[in-house]
C-alpha cells in the first residue's frame, strides 16, 4: 500500500472470470427474524464487488452467512465450486478470508506475530512457520504499509493502524476469495485511497475475487467493478457503478433528498455529493 | 531465539526452586551433599534412614504435588483467559474450584473416601452453567462473566459451609484446612493422579496453542481462520474444569495461581501461546511450590494453608491488573 496516487493505471474492467463465489437465494438471520430475505449474486475471479446500503440492511449479516458463521435457513453458497456445507473449517479458511469489523485486541501480540496468524489454515497444528508463511506475512505487512510496525504491540496501535493489521492478516491468508467488512472505515484519506488501490491491484494481478462492504459510495463507485446495493435484506440493484449509483436508487435506498449524483470530474465515474 | 533462551532460564529456575523446596523444611535440612548421599547405596545408618524417609515420604511427594497443582491451575487460567477473551478469568474466580470443592464435600458427607469424581462433577457443573450463560450472551462481556463466576462460587461455598458444619469438630478442622488449600499430609496416591494429569494437560493445551491465539483475538475471526470455535470453547472449558477438579480433590481450593501465571508468562515469553504455554506451566509450578515453601517455613512451628499465601499475593496482583486495564 505504498500510496500510489496516480492509481488510474488499471481502469479497464476485467473480462468476467469464472464465478468463484456463488450465493443462491439465501435467507439467514438471528433469533426468529430473517435479516436476509433471499440474496443472489455471483463473484468472479479478478473482480471487486462493492456492497453498499444503509445501516442495518444486512451487509455484515451477509458476510456472516456466506462464511457459515450463522446458519443458512434457505438457499446455498458455493466457494470455488464446492458447497459451503461440504467444506471443512480448514478448507473453507483456505478458500475464503474475511476482514471482520474492528474487534478489540487482547494481549500484547506484536503486529508481525498477529499477521502471521493468518497463515493458520495452511499450517499443521504443531508446524513451525515455514519460509513461505513468513514471506506471505511480510508481503501483507508491506502491502498495508505496516512493515515498520512489525515489532509493535497490537495494543499500541491507533484504530486505523489496527484496522490495517486486520486487513494484513486476511491478506496473509492468501485465499482466492476475500471478504472485507468496511476495510477503510477508520482510515485517513491517504490510506483509504491506498487500500482501494491495493484491492483493485489484488483482483487484477493476483486474480483474487473480492467483496468489499463500504459506506463510502464515491470510493466504492471509483474502485469496484460492480456494486451491489442492498436494502432491507434484499438486493436492490446489482451492476456497474453507473447502473447502480443513480438518483432513483439512492432515493429509494437511503431516503436522503440531499444526496445527489455527480460524475467524478477526473474519471467520469459516478459519485455522490450532498446538496443540503 | 531470545524467547527460547528465556524459556530455558525459566526451566532452570524452576528446577532450582524444586530442589530448594525439597531441601528446606522444619524437620530436617536436606542440602545438596546430603541429597547426593541419599541417592547412593551404602551402609544404612538410622540417621540416614530417617533422612531418606523425610525425602521419599514427605518432601518429594509434597513438592511434586505442589508443582502439578500449580501447572493444572495455571493451564486452566490460560485456557479460560483465551477462550473467554478475559484477562481476569481463572478457575478459582469463575467458581470451578468451588464447584469441585462442593462435590468433594458432598461425597465426604456421604461417607466416600475418594473425592476425585464428585469434585469433577461439581467443577463440570459450574463450567457448563458459565458456558451456557456465556452462549446466551448474559455473561458475554468482561465484568459480567466474572460476576457470574463469583455468584456461582459463592453459592457453591454456601452449600459447602452448610455441609461441613455437620461434621464433628476433629473432621471439621482437617476439612477446613484442606479447603483452604494445602499440600501437607498428601502422599504418592495423589501424586500419581495429579502429575500425569498435569503432563497430559500441558500436551493437550499445547496442541491447540494456535487456535487459542486465534480465539483470544476474536471469536468471529477465529472462525474465518478455520477454528471450530464452539468445539474449542466447550473442549477448553471442560479441560480447565477437569484440571481444576483433580487439583481440588487432591489439595483443596488454591486461588489466583491460575490468574497470575499466564500473565507473568506472557510478560516473559510473549503473547503467542506456543511460547507462553510452557512458560505458564513452569511459572504455575514455581508459584505453588514457592507458596508451599513459604507456607511451611514462614511461621516456625506451625503451617499455613497454601491458599492463604496465594490468596494474599493474588489479591494484590488482581488489583494491579484491574488498575492497568484500559
Amino acid at each position: 500500500m505504498t500510496a500510489n496516487c496516480s492509481g488510474a493505471e488499471t481502469d479497464q474492467r476485467p473480462s468476467p472470470g469464472t464465478a468463484t463465489l456463488q450465493v443462491r437465494g439465501i435467507r439467514a438471520g438471528y433469533k426468529e427474524d430473517d435479516v436476509l430475505h433471499g440474496i443472489d449474486f455471483e463473484l468472479h475471479t479478478g473482480e471487486v464487488l462493492g456492497v453498499v446500503g444503509p445501516n442495518g440492511c444486512g451487509k455484515s449479516t451477509l458476510l456472516r452467512a456466506v462464511t457459515g458463521l450463522i446458519p443458512l435457513r434457505q438457499g446455498e453458497v458455493t466457494i470455488g465450486g464446492e458447497r459451503l456445507g461440504n467444506l471443512s473449517a480448514t478448507q473453507r479458511a483456505r478458500r475464503c478470508a474475511v476482514q471482520p469489523q474492528i474487534e478489540a485486541p487482547l494481549f500484547d501480540y506484536t503486529v508481525r506475530q498477529f499477521v502471521l496468524l493468518g497463515r493458520h489454515p495452511h499450517r499443521g497444528a504443531l508446524a513451525p512457520a515455514t519460509k513461505e508463511d513468513r514471506a506471505a506475512a511480510e508481503r501483507a505487512l508491506a502491502e498495508t504499509d505496516l512493515t515498520n510496525f512489525g515489532a509493535r504491540s497490537i495494543r499500541s496501535l491507533s484504530t486505523g493502524e489496527w484496522q490495517r493489521a486486520l486487513l494484513a492478516r486476511a491478506l496473509a491468508q492468501e485465499t482466492p476469495v476475500l471478504l472485507l467488512d468496511e476495510p477503510a472505515a477508520h482510515l485517513d484519506p491517504g490510506h483509504r485511497f491506498a487500500v482501494h488501490v491495493l484491492l483493485r491491484r489484488m483482483a487484477r494481478e493476483r486474480q483474487r475475487a473480492i467483496v468489499c462492504v463500504s459506506h463510502d459510495l464515491n470510493l466504492a463507485a471509483e474502485f469496484c467493478d460492480r456494486l451491489m446495493m442492498m436494502s432491507d435484506g434484499r438486493v436492490h440493484a446489482l451492476g456497474t457503478p453507473e447502473e447502480v449509483v443513480t438518483p432513483e436508487n439512492l432515493q429509494a435506498v437511503f431516503r436522503c433528498g440531499a444526496l445527489r449524483v455527480t460524475p467524478n470530474p477526473f474519471t467520469g465515474r459516478p459519485g455522490t455529493v450532498f446538496a443540503p | 531465539m531470545r524467547t527460547t533462551l528465556r524459556l530455558g532460564l525459566l526451566g532452570v529456575s524452576a528446577v532450582a526452586l524444586l530442589v530448594a523446596a525439597v531441601s528446606l523444611g522444619p524437620t530436617q535440612l536436606l542440602d545438596l551433599p546430603r541429597l547426593i548421599e541419599l541417592m547412593r547405596s551404602g551402609p544404612a545408618t538410622p540417621e540416614l534412614e530417617r533422612a531418606r524417609l523425610v525425602l521419599w515420604e514427605l518432601r518429594l511427594p509434597r513438592v511434586l504435588l505442589a508443582a502439578a497443582a500449580g501447572i493444572n491451575l495455571a493451564l486452566g487460567g490460560l485456557l479460560l483467559q483465551a477462550i473467554f477473551r478475559n484477562p481476569l478469568a481463572e478457575p478459582y474466580l469463575l467458581g470451578l474450584s468451588s464447584g469441585g470443592a462442593l462435590g468433594a464435600v458432598l461425597a465426604l458427607a456421604a461417607g466416600a473416601t475418594v473425592v476425585t469424581w464428585p469434585a469433577l462433577a461439581g467443577s463440570l457443573l459450574v463450567a457448563s452453567v458459565v458456558l451456557l450463560l456465556c452462549r446466551k450472551r448474559i455473561a458475554a462481556d468482561l465484568p459480567s462473566l466474572l460476576l457470574v463466576g463469583v455468584a456461582l462460587g459463592a453459592l457453591a461455598q454456601a452449600f459447602t459451609t452448610a455441609i461441613i458444619l455437620r461434621f464433628d469438630p476433629g473432621a471439621l478442622r482437617s476439612i477446613l484446612f484442606w479447603l483452604m488449600g494445602s499440600f501437607a499430609g498428601r502422599g504418592w496416591a495423589e501424586v500419581w493422579i495429579l502429575v500425569p494429569a498435569a503432563l497430559l494437560g500441558v500436551v493437550l493445551v499445547f496442541v491447540i496453542h494456535r487456535p487459542l491465539d486465534l480465539i483470544a483475538l476474536g471469536g468471529e475471526s477465529a472462525h474465518h481462520l478455520g477454528v471450530r470455535v464452539r468445539l474449542l470453547q466447550t473442549g477448553g472449558i471442560a479441560l480447565a474444569a477437569v484440571l481444576a477438579a483433580f487439583t481440588v480433590a487432591a489439595c483443596g481450593t488454591i486461588g489466583f495461581v491460575g490468574l497470575m501465571a499466564p500473565h507473568m508468562a506472557r510478560r516473559l515469553a510473549g503473547a503467542p501461546h506456543g511460547a507462553s504455554i510452557p512458560a505458564t506451566a513452569l511459572l504455575g509450578a514455581m508459584l505453588t511450590v514457592g507458596a508451599d515453601l513459604a507456607a511451611r517455613t514462614v511461621l516456625a512451628g506451625t503451617e499455613l494453608p497454601v491458599g492463604v499465601i496465594t490468596g494474599a499475593f493474588g489479591c494484590v496482583f488482581f488489583l494491579a491488573l484491574l488498575a492497568k486495564r484500559p
